[in-house]
């Protein structure tokens, strides 16, 4: 399930990727599976179908998925591989938006390392930190 | 080709009352444009020149590099138009309408217009006075479509649907750009609606354009910025651009086009407590733009 909003700084497409991606590394699109058509795919969604051939191209790029000629796209055999590297960089990416948040609020290095030691902490006291 | 349509210095008035005067736009094709504007702007005006039904007072419309004046046949041919409300005799039934229409275009396409007609659930046999308001819609875009349009002209075609209808009419449109990669021109009071699906836009706006400019960089260079002060907040921020300024205390919100890093730092040099920068809805931005 891929949602749209148009509030925000992410463009569209990038959303689509986003959402793709998402649902690569949860399974819901496994390897070498079919991903739904320009077509269909920008009706559902109520956008652009350029904006979705967009989002299309840049993951063939990236290695993501793969068109034949004229076909349907599919998702990469290798896919899930690439997507731990991405998992990995979005992560850093929310944690590095946090930390410059705290920053923006006066924290110092130290404090900010007290907060995720104190979060991460209180998460694997109940249980919700390892084994998922 | 490279573009589809381009107008010059397009005016019109009707007795004393300006509508618009020296309009400048182009249209390449399979894009999509939104054209917006306060009601009473002219956008009606300006679509009926554009479809030939009425013509300028001067300047010039080019239609795939050659020049088309209002009577221009041909070239009405392939623009397509879905207005906000159409007529219809509704004592035809559809099947009647679809012949009717079918004996203007030298373009048309019967077989499209069946697999149009299935997939909108038109019956044939219905007369048109019976169908709903969103079921009239579906026929006047089966119409326009079987004449297989290089533009389509969409002028508030929404207005008064409920929203349900309004998102298959949506969907049925996308599903066209994708089978046809026709060029549309969708002018509409509901300027939400056009945020997923335009690529360039138009604010028509006291007889100017007053905004001609690809949709995303437009997102881009639109910012909303609070700023709040300790102190008293500045007399004057000292930068252009500024579409909307309000003041409250020591509170300053301004929408600023275009933004850019060095207004930023600009702002950043008052040393405000907090300053906070959001980017708009393409329906804020457009309701900045109209503001002043």
């Amino acid at each position: 399930m891929i949602t749209i909003e148009t509030s925000g700084f992410v463009p569209i497409y990038e959303q689509i990727k986003k959402g793709i991606k998402s649902e690569i590394s949860l399974g819901v699109l496994k390897a070498s599976q079919a991903l739904p058509s320009i077509r269909d795919l920008a009706a559902e969604l109520v956008v652009n179908p350029n904006t979705v051939a967009r989002a299309y191209r840049e993951l063939e790029h990236e290695g993501f998925i793969c068109t034949r000629k004229g076909k349907a796209s599919f998702v990469s055999e290798n896919s899930s591989s690439l997507i731990q590297k991405d998992t990995v960089r979005m992560m850093e990416d929310v944690f590095d938006r946090a930390i410059s948040e705290a920053r923006k609020f006066g924290f110092d290095s130290a404090e900010i390392r007290r907060v995720v030691e104190s979060r991460l902490k209180n998460q694997e006291k109940r249980g919700e930190g390892e084994g998922r | 080709m490279s573009e589809l349509l381009k107008i010059t210095d397009l005016s019109k008035s009707f007795g004393r009352h300006i509508v618009f005067s020296d309009l400048n736009m182009k249209l390449s094709p399979g894009k999509v444009y939104g054209l917006l504007g306060l009601n009473g702007e002219g956008k009606t005006t300006l679509i009926r020149i554009l479809l030939g039904v009425i013509p300028a007072d001067r300047g010039k419309i080019r239609y795939k590099d050659s020049a088309v004046s209002y009577r221009s046949a041909a070239y009405k041919e392939e623009v397509g138009y879905i207005p906000e409300d159409p007529f219809f005799f509704g004592g035809m039934t559809v099947g009647e309408l679809l012949d009717f229409n079918a004996a203007f275009y030298r373009r048309w396409d019967g077989g499209r217009a069946e697999d149009l007609l299935k997939r909108f659930s038109l019956d044939k046999k219905a007369r048109i006075k019976t169908l709903s308001r969103g079921m009239k819609l579906r026929l006047e875009m089966a119409v326009a479509l079987a004449a297989r349009p290089s533009l389509l002209v969409l002028d508030d075609p929404t207005s008064g649907l409920d929203v349900p209808t309004r998102h298959d009419f949506l969907q049925d449109i996308i599903r066209e750009l994708a089978d046809a990669g026709t060029t549309l021109l969708f002018s509409t009071h509901l300027v939400h609606e056009l945020e997923r699906i335009v690529d360039h836009l138009f604010i028509l706006h006291r007889g100017r354009l007053i905004l001609d400019e690809e949709h995303e960089a437009v997102k881009n260079s639109v910012r909303r910025v609070r700023l709040n002060f300790q102190k008293d907040p500045p007399q004057n921020l000292g930068i252009d651009g500024i579409l909307v300024e309000s003041r409250d205390g020591q509170w300053i919100e301004v929408i600023i086009y275009p933004w850019s890093d060095d207004k930023k730092k600009k702002l950043e040099g008052f040393s405000p407590a907090l300053l906070d920068i959001e980017p708009l809805t393409l329906e804020e931005i457009f309701r900045s733009f109209v503001a002043g």
